[in-house]
């Protein structure tokens, strides 16, 4: 199934509502540099059907604390479930 | 650089015309002959058509696109790579699109 | 069969340069017998406006290359149903002549039957 990768904040770009729109049961969602502000409140008024990703460099560089509904992965992480998801789709604008 | 009539005529390493506003028939000939090409009838048939294709889409066509396009408005029988290899020879696209004075084809690689 | 890819066009034609690469991109992908399908969503299906005249603002007109498209071998585009409604647009508003337009009101299940997602 599908790996979403989310990189724009969802308050000044579209990015992380488009990607939900096509979330489907068995899809992924990994939030990445300002993606992370979507644990900013975000998340919990759109909630997604999958497991959410956050890679914690990212939230922690912007003072971010990781909800525990959200796993905190490292780059390891992040390639391993890029190989375990097909086809990886890139939000970025 | 080619110098056509007195008028210096700037091109690109690949030998397209740096500047589109350039082209005129005699300089189409001019890049036909750096090519080792003498314009016929058939080759101007396909000059024009190039230039169609350009004003209708705004882009220059790759090989199979101008195929097609050609077997649409002239026919099947000239509508064949063989035919249009004949005229333009080993990339047709691309240098058929050099002397009509069309953008190199980006998706002609 | 080879690896199916969909190219996912989200963005409005102008204000950016990502709507001409997308396009660029695929067009090359023809060339080479790769062409991926086409999937219009968000403010990607303004680029599917009929009368589009960007000369006044210095840019190509993309819709022009959209009705190219077909000889390209590219016969048919999806556009999602959603976004489209969203924008106060129906297929009827969209430009005709370019790849057949075909609606699709779950995305999520189109894209997931795809190898590789190319964003533009």
């Amino acid at each position: 199934m599908s790996l979403h990768i989310v990189s724009k904040s969802p308050f000044s770009s579209t990015a992380l509502a488009d990607c939900l729109t096509s979330f489907i049961e068995g899809d992924a969602l990994v939030l990445i540099e300002d993606g992370v502000y979507a644990l900013s409140g975000a998340l919990k008024s759109q909630p997604v059907v999958g497991p959410v990703y956050c890679l914690a460099a990212d939230a922690q560089a912007r003072g971010l604390t990781i909800p525990a509904a959200v796993e905190a992965i490292d780059d390891d992480r992040w390639a391993s479930l890029c190989t375990e998801h097909n086809p990886i789709v890139s939000w970025f604008r | 650089m080619i110098t056509i009539e007195g008028r210096d005529i700037p091109l690109d390493k690949e030998g397209f015309l740096r500047n589109l506003d350039d082209w005129s028939p005699e300089v189409a000939e001019a890049l036909a002959r750096a090519e080792g090409i003498e314009l016929t009838e058939a080759h101007w048939e396909i000059i024009h058509l190039l230039q169609d294709f350009y004003r209708e889409f705004e882009l220059s066509p790759a090989m199979r696109p101008l195929v097609k396009y050609v077997a649409q408005h002239l026919g099947a029988e000239k509508g064949r790579s063989i035919y249009l290899m004949r005229l333009f020879p080993d990339s047709p696209a691309k240098l058929g699109s050099k002397i009509a004075g069309l953008p190199k084809p980006t998706n002609c690689l | 069969m080879g690896k199916r890819s969909l190219a996912l066009c989200r963005q409005a034609p102008y204000g950016n340069a990502l709507a001409r690469e997308g396009l660029e991109a695929v067009l090359a992908a023809s060339a080479l017998e790769q062409a991926p399908d086409l999937l219009f969503s968000g403010d990607g299906v303004f680029q599917l406006l009929p009368g589009q005249e960007p000369d006044g603002i210095g840019q190509k007109n993309l819709q022009r290359n959209l009705q190219a498209l077909p000889i390209f071998d590219i016969e048919r585009a999806y556009v999602c149903e959603h976004s489209l409604s969203q924008r106060g647009l129906s297929l009827d508003d969209l430009a005709t002549g370019g790849p057949a337009l075909h609606p699709v009101s779950d995305i999520g299940k189109l894209i997931s039957s795809y190898d590789t997602v190319l964003s533009f």
